[in-house]
């Protein structure tokens, strides 16, 4: 049985230059100039910031780099992959 | 000389006010200099919102899997026949067309790679940007693609903005990357701010509520953009009659012009809200000196269409005594500087 996420962001919020772990699910926060580290990213805008582990299941992903995890879903605007080369619209890792 | 300009635009209105000073201030210069243009339009993701008619003589494209986005058009523009490919943002207008046709003057040097129009700190990037297709083509593509450098070192990565992997390549071979001389009159007025707080709004503004109004008061970029709108809003009100940076998602209970007006940017009162919140009193100093900047160029655009800063009627949203208390820092500031 999976572990319950023991942080949810939801809609209306915003977070600028936080990190985020493990147990977190996004559910339609925005978050700009955020770490996400290993989490659930179901909802919700990453406009700039660092994609180090976790599953993007939704939501949309704007400018930032994705150093790693798993893409399963969403909108790739455009962002930067692991080597630091630019990703355009559409194409996501 | 063929000389290829290229722009990528996101917002129809936006677009209709900048290629209406390009043909106006730009096209007539450049011919009379005996170069022949190639306008290339690139409709970036609303290309259903661009009316042919009012881009007379330009090509109009949209995303495809030729180019996908802005930065792909970069580099479709670049393999498009011509001498010298023009990139100009679609927030910086030529007020001065006939300066930036002398500036083709350069490329009898066959050292000179690229003539940048806007002074930058850095090495130069696609803002406003005279290029010489024949050397860009030499690099390894993606050319004006943008990407970070040292990501080991996050949140401390090196970030390279588009085109700037490309001036440092060139300066590296030899090449001249040449930046225009200042001049005493008024040659660009640069609203390059704009489109990023329209983006921004489209796509987070709408969950974020009243949060974005924070948001303006925390980012200074953001500000700058949403004052430059009100300018650029006025500006258009008075040419074209119509509201400016609407909100593309629907207003059923909006009246049709008022209410709709910089929705999609950031409106008067929200702007003069989200200011008022600056407790910061160095980072509204700059903010003052940023909308200064602003209104300066306003006037000059203003001008061109021959209209005066007076008849655009531009609310005011700064915070009177707060102003006059920054630019009277600023300026002491200068006089201790100089003295």
């Amino acid at each position: 049985m999976a572990d319950a996420p023991v942080l949810v962001l939801g809609e209306g919020e915003l977070h600028q230059n936080e990190t985020f772990g493990r147990g977190t699910v996004n559910r339609g926060a925005v978050l700009l100039d955020c770490t996400w580290d290993g989490g659930v990213f179901e909802s919700g805008v990453m406009a700039g910031g660092l994609f180090r582990s976790g599953t993007f299941l939704g939501g949309v992903f704007w400018g930032g780099v994705w150093l790693g995890g798993t893409w399963t879903g969403g909108a790739w605007e455009r962002g930067f992959g692991p080597d630091g080369k630019y990703h355009p619209r559409t194409v996501h890792p | 000389m063929k000389v290829v300009l290229a722009a990528a635009h996101r917002y129809p209105d936006l677009a209709r006010l900048w290629f209406r000073s390009v043909a106006r201030d730009l096209l007539p210069a450049f011919r009379s200099a005996g170069a022949d243009v190639e306008i290339l339009l690139f409709r970036d993701t609303t290309p259903e919102g661009f009316e042919p008619r009012t881009f007379p003589g330009a090509t109009l494209l949209a995303p495809s899997f030729e180019a996908l986005d802005a930065v792909e058009f970069y580099e479709a523009a670049l393999e498009r026949q011509g001498d010298v490919l023009f990139l100009l943002d679609p927030g910086v207008f030529v007020l001065d067309g006939e300066w930036v046709a002398s500036l083709l003057g350069y490329f009898e040097d066959p050292t000179v790679a690229a003539v940048s129009l806007l002074p930058r700190t850095g090495p130069p990037d696609v803002l406003a940007l005279l290029a010489r297709r024949a050397v860009y083509r030499t690099l390894n593509a993606p050319v004006f693609a943008p990407s970070f450098e040292a990501l080991e070192r996050w949140p401390h990565a090196i970030y390279r903005r588009p085109g700037e992997r490309a001036a440092m390549a060139l300066r590296a071979r030899g090449k001249k990357i040449v930046d225009a001389p200042p001049a005493p009159a008024p040659r660009l007025a640069d609203f390059s701010a704009a489109t990023a707080i329209r983006i921004a709004r489209e796509t987070y503004g709408g969950v974020l509520g009243p949060r974005f109004e924070t948001l303006l008061a925390e980012k200074p970029d953001l500000a700058a953009g949403a004052y430059e709108n009100l300018l650029l809003g006025a500006l258009f009100r008075a040419v074209f009659g119509t509201p400016y940076a609407a909100a593309s998602g629907p207003t059923p209970f909006a009246a049709p012009d008022e209410d709709t007006h910089l929705s999609g940017s950031a409106t008067a009162e929200e702007l003069r809200a989200a200011l008022a919140a600056i407790r910061d009193q160095r980072a509204f100093r700059h903010l003052v000196a940023s909308f200064e900047r602003s209104n300066r160029a306003l006037t000059w655009l203003a001008a061109r269409e021959g209209l005066t800063r007076g008849a655009l009627r531009v609310p005011l949203v700064l915070p009177r005594a707060r102003t006059l208390e920054a630019r009277v820092r600023a300026a002491a500031r200068r006089f201790v500087g100089k003295s």
